[in-house]
């Protein structure tokens, strides 16, 4: 309902920029919070620096937008290289190796609120947002096998366990979600 | 330009509202707004726009619809899962009010395409959901001088303003003069 709430606020803006009437947001950020039912206002301001419309514009035209939208966090360490194709199992594949591997440990690192939707039996839950191979207490000699909802963050946790020593791990190519389809119609998906 | 008779039937709510009136009314019909999204923030956005007689409406969204935006992207029904977000969101507004323009453009809005768009229209009104599109739009309003009126929502909040730094206001990149990193993008 959120989303109809705040289209409309900015329907009704538009409609009196076109009537030239009323008090317009302009200079104004208007912020609603549907839980607390609030709404406030903040005054913003034209940046005397600001490199489109500042006083020395350093963007005179358009850029390459993925370019600048695509900075990283200067973590610690990025993820190690490896032959990623080497770790993927698909879904059928990923069956059938939990199923007849003994030592076999299921880790799912999704977050919570997606395990509360559905999971695979057996797993463990250890979200990547909180994600250490030294305290998450798994077995370096034991085989992990990694799913989260696409099977990119699974990928990222399976290097984090790669550099900290562990050798036997494997990734659920597409997810849960690809699961979902291909190996258990009863998922739900989301 | 005039309003024929059904029309002035229509919105003869409007007409005798001083704020509005017929003059009001006029320049609805004459003005022309960019739309860009065409779901959650696009639905309410352009049924409204449309019924209340904004002549020309410019949608924009090459995404189509899934059955997960249901429940929020009202334009879209269940018959329309499948079919582009633009066609179903006209067809909406469409039957709502077929006295006014719409037209669609099943595109990803780029540097090359969007400039020529934005001068077409009076007024960008910026639904999308993602930050490289958000500066695009920003930046492209700000050298076709035309007004952005911008939303957005993230889980339980949402933020709207209008950005018309020819009118002495602020533009997106006076607040934000760089993205977040893309990890602490949501996705």
């Amino acid at each position: 309902m959120l989303p109809g709430v705040v289209g409309l606020i900015q329907a009704t803006e538009i409609i009196k920029l076109i009537l030239e009437d009323g008090i317009p947001l302009i200079g104004r950020l208007l912020l609603y919070d549907a839980m607390k039912m609030k709404f406030k206002e903040v005054r913003v301001r034209k940046d005397p620096e600001c490199a489109l419309c500042g006083e020395h514009p350093s963007v005179t035209e358009l850029v390459d937008y993925q370019a600048f939208c695509d900075i990283h966090l200067p973590g610690p360490v990025p993820p190690i290289d490896i032959n990623e194709d080497l770790y993927e199992l698909s879904p059928q594949e990923f069956k059938t190796a939990i199923e007849q591997d003994p030592s076999a440990v299921l880790v799912d690192v999704r977050e919570r609120f997606e395990w509360d939707i559905c999971r695979i039996d057996g797993a463990r839950l250890l979200p990547l947002s909180k994600f250490d191979p030294d305290t998450c207490g798994l077995d370096p000699e034991s085989s992990i096998y990694l799913y989260c909802y696409m099977g990119k963050r699974s990928m990222l946790a399976l290097k984090e366990l790669k550099r900290a020593g562990f050798n036997n791990l494997k990734n659920l190519t597409g997810g849960i979600d690809l699961w979902a389809v291909e190996v258990d119609s009863d998922m739900p998906r989301y | 330009m005039k309003l024929n008779n059904e029309e002035i039937n229509r919105y003869s709510r409007h007409l005798t509202l001083p704020e509005v009136g017929m003059a009001g009314q006029l320049k609805m019909k004459e003005a022309k707004v960019l739309m860009i999204g065409a779901g959650g923030l696009g639905s309410p956005l352009g049924m409204y726009l449309g019924a209340v007689g904004v002549g020309k409406l410019g949608l924009v969204d090459f995404d189509v619809v899934d059955h997960t935006n249901l429940h929020r992207q009202i334009a879209h029904a269940s018959a329309d899962e499948g079919r582009s977000k633009v066609d179903s969101l006209r067809d909406t507004i469409l039957a709502g009010n077929p006295n006014i323009e719409v037209e669609v453009y099943n595109i990803r809005l780029e540097r090359k395409n969007v400039l020529e768009l934005f001068h077409q229209y009076d007024i960008i009104a910026d639904g999308s959901d993602n930050f490289e599109t958000r500066y695009l739009i920003n930046d492209a309003a700000y050298f076709t001088k035309k007004p952005l009126v911008s939303a957005s929502i993230f889980r339980f909040q949402g933020q709207i303003t209008i950005f018309a730094p020819k009118s002495g206001g602020p533009c997106y990149r006076c607040l934000y003069s760089e993205p977040p990193p893309a990890a602490l993008v949501p996705s």
